[in-house]
């Protein structure tokens, strides 16, 4: 674990008026886990979303995978590719099945023909643990299995790197943990993900890193027996306390 | 839109046509009863019905009205009446009539055995035929030089018709509005634009440069313009037939011919020797 | 003052040909036209959502600019403003060859166009924005994402209104008598001038209309359900 995947360089972000990132500096290493947390309107979500490019930013540099971001004429959709997203709300496309959702990039981006690319969604199916829904619409499965969908479409571009927004708050209890036990499975096959949640013991088991957020700066990071004991900042530790004890 | 609306409207028409009530009252009993004659004609078809620059809607139509038929149905009645007068068009002036909207349609409708299987037609009251409008130096001469050229011509018009039996390798585009048909003769959609003679006149007086304009041809059809009226209803038909005899009995109608036909009008037409005295001949002994 | 209804002026002689003749231009033309609108409604519908303003700009111009001007206008445009502006060669050419024909469809479907544009870009509107970055989030590119996915979703929300859009467009076709297109209204205005039979010829029109209408309107509902988004109840939403 030595290569640096995603690189924070002094990174502002504003969104009008409002300063949603502040000086964000931070590194995260090939293979890693990093969980981010903090309270609502902290800046997790536009953090991630800076990675794949889908927010632009003001000041700094990001470096990820090797490409600068402000650098003119970055090509984002190929860097996207290598950088795979999963959002709170699914977003799967509703007019394809599941195995059209998952095979739609492979064939149009990366030109595999349609047997090759339902080979591999079949396979990815199996291994999210739904292999018996590829002909299904998305309105027909529950939260859980729809973002299970959603992982193995973003899977099937082989990305290096998964970017998870809360990717279990939109669903009931009972599908929480689905979702998470392929997160994990995803995290031990060696996957750097970086992870915006509020489900702590996914962070305890599976992260190597938190990091906390507030008003727009990383407050504080630490590996999560350190950080969940004894974190160092009173804005972590009053907002460890209002969400596990809730 | 409109014309689909038009189109629905007349759909329900058939009900008002039939409706005991108005079946049974005669016109003549209509106007009486209203006090209004209302006649049906055009806004710009110059000289006969048109609205001029004064914004007075006038011409040579409505002059025989004013002066010949409605004089004649108040003598009738003994009682005077008030004329009104509304837009028709060649496609609309028959349902207009069916409809009892107007009593009497006086424009530039030509009298045809067709026409008269549905709609009554008072004497002639003018005589004119089809030609051609061209662009001087034309190799147009008349219908025997047309033969795959492209000649427009007033939809609903009989002189389309008989374009298209006589000379079928023609090609024929028929616009609704004279405007549109001349401005496509100005740019050379159309190699010749075909009316009746008097509507070319009046055209090619109005253009900017009428002498870049020539009516050439014999007449190649003959439009006897009356004026139409519902069918079976004789006791207004003869009042108004009556009071165009009367204006041409006593010279008045060529007065008025020479108002807006004549040397100095904006549209000169000479009334033929031939054409006056078939005029005369309409009007039948007291 | 009873009108004798005499129905078979609608067969006899030349007037059926006519109104078939009439009823194949009408086809012709909206037809076409519809094609235009549609292509044109959907590039420009979607370019009036694009994160970039000049396109955005260029659309809206578009939109605005040809929706707000009488359709009767259009068709003198294209049919007494384009011609002078081509060289006279191809210009007698196309003179020849239904030049009235041409610039009537293209004046139906620019026209019909920008208010198809406003149809689909409200379609395009109502689908959340995270649907477009879900699809460029995987690689597609701006271009993909509206042509595989934005697109293809809108235009599955929008048949009701682009339903009653196509129908305007059909109805809007009559138009095109003025300058001198042989449409169906125009065929029955040629029977009215033959027979004097205007209620009949006008009634024969109005239900060849009625007829296309529900016709268009059976195969869009057929349409709807074909390619309804399973599990999508509400429209638009
Ligand atoms: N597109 C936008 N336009 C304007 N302001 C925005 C936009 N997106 C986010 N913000 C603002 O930026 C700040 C950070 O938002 P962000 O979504 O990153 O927070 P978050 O930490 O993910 O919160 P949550 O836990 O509620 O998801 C908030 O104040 C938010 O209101
Ligand atoms: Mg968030």
């Amino acid at each position: 674990m030595t290569d640096t995947v995603i690189e924070f360089r002094d990174v502002n972000k504003w969104f009008g008026n409002i300063h949603v990132l502040r000086d964000i500096n931070l590194a995260v290493e090939m293979g890693e886990v990093v969980v981010v947390c903090g309270p609502s309107g902290s800046g997790k979500s536009t953090l991630i979303r800076c990675v794949n490019a889908l927010e632009p930013i003001q000041g700094g540099e990001l470096v990820v995978l090797g490409e600068s971001l402000t650098k003119p004429g970055v090509n984002l959709p190929a860097l996207r590719t290598r950088v795979g997203m999963v959002f709170q709300s699914f977003n799967l496309f509703p007019h394809m099945t599941v195995l059209e959702n998952i095979m739609l990039a492979p064939v149009k981006v990366r030109g595999l023909s349609a047997a090759e690319a339902s080979r591999v969604a079949r396979a990815l199916l199996e291994r999210v643990r739904i292999p018996d829904k590829a002909e299904n619409y998305p309105a027909n499965l529950s939260g859980g299995q729809q973002q299970r969908v959603a992982i193995a479409r973003a899977l099937a571009m082989q990305p290096k790197i998964m970017l998870f927004d809360e990717p279990t708050s939109a669903l009931d209890p009972e599908m929480i943990n689905e979702v998470l036990d392929v997160m994990t499975d995803l995290a031990r096959d060696g996957m750097t993900m970086m992870v915006v949640t509020h489900e702590m013991g996914f962070a305890r088991r599976v992260a190597h890193r938190i990091v906390f957020m507030d008003a727009g700066q990383v407050v504080e990071e630490a590996p999560p027996d350190l950080f969940f004991a004894a974190a160092k900042s009173d804005r972590a530790r009053e907002f460890l306390s209002k969400i596990l004890t809730h | 839109m409109r014309r689909i609306l038009a189109g629905l409207l007349t759909l329900g028409l058939p009900l008002s046509v039939v409706s005991p009530a108005l079946a049974q009252q005669s016109t003549l009993e209509k106007i009486g009863q209203s006090g209004v004659l209302t006649i049906g004609t055009r806004t710009a078809s110059p000289p006969f019905a048109f609205v001029n620059k004064q914004n007075e809607w006038v011409g040579f139509s409505i002059d025989l009205v004013e002066q010949g038929v409605k004089p004649a149905i108040e003598r009738k009645l003994g009682k005077p009446i008030k004329l009104e007068k509304k837009e028709s068009t060649p496609p609309t002036r028959i349902p207009l009539l069916s409809s009892n909207a107007v009593d009497l349609i006086a424009g530039t409708m030509t009298d045809t055995r067709t026409r008269r299987e549905s709609v009554d037609f008072s004497l002639t009251f003018f005589v004119t035929g089809a030609q051609f409008l061209v662009k001087k130096g034309s190799p147009i001469k008349s219908i025997d030089s047309i033969a795959g050229k492209r000649v427009a011509a007033q939809q609903g018009s009989t002189n389309a018709r008989i374009i298209r039996e006589r000379v079928p390798t023609a090609k024929l585009q028929e616009f609704p509005d004279q405007p549109a048909a001349f401005q496509a003769l100005v740019q050379g959609q159309v190699d010749a634009y075909t009316n009746d003679g008097i509507q070319l006149y009046g055209l090619k007086a109005k253009a900017p440069k009428p002498d870049d304009w020539v009516v050439v041809g014999d007449f190649f059809s003959y439009e006897p313009y009356g004026m139409a009226m519902r069918k079976n209803d004789s006791d207004f038909r003869h009042a108004v037939n009556v009071g165009l005899m009367e204006l041409i009995e006593s010279g008045k109608y060529f007065e008025l011919y020479d108002k807006w036909f004549g040397p100095k009008s904006e549209t000169p037409y000479p009334l033929t020797a031939e054409n006056k005295r078939f005029l005369i001949m309409q009007v039948v002994p007291k | 003052m009873n009108y004798q209804f005499n129905w078979s002026v609608l067969w006899s002689g030349q007037s059926g040909g006519w109104l078939l003749r009439g009823l194949g231009t009408t086809l012709a033309l909206s037809g076409l036209a519809w094609l235009v609108a549609v292509a044109l409604g959907i590039v420009s519908g979607a370019m009036r959502t694009v994160p970039w303003k000049p396109l955005r700009v260029v659309a809206t111009f578009y939109v605005e600019f040809f929706r707000n001007v009488p359709l009767l206008v259009w068709m003198f445009f294209w049919y007494f403003g384009v011609p002078p502006l081509l060289p006279l060669a191809i210009r007698e050419w196309l003179f020849d060859h239904g030049a009235e024909f041409w610039a009537g469809m293209f004046a139906l479907g620019v026209y019909h166009g920008a208010r198809m544009s406003e149809v689909i870009r409200s379609g395009i509107q109502s689908i959340p924005k995270t649907q477009f970055e879900a699809a460029v989030a995987i690689g597609l590119t701006t271009f993909q994402a509206y042509r595989l996915v934005i697109v293809p979703i809108a235009l599955r929300l929008i048949v009701p209104p682009a339903t009653s859009e196509s129908l305007n467009l059909l109805k809007n076709s009559s138009v095109a008598l003025t300058i001198s297109v042989a449409e169906l209204t125009f065929q029955t205005r040629q029977i009215e001038t033959y027979t004097a039979r205007a209620i009949e010829a006008l009634t024969a029109g109005t239900v060849i209309y009625l007829g296309l209408c529900v016709g268009i309107a059976t195969i869009m509902a057929h349409v709807e359900r074909r390619f309804a988004i399973p599990g999508l109840i509400a429209r638009g939403g």
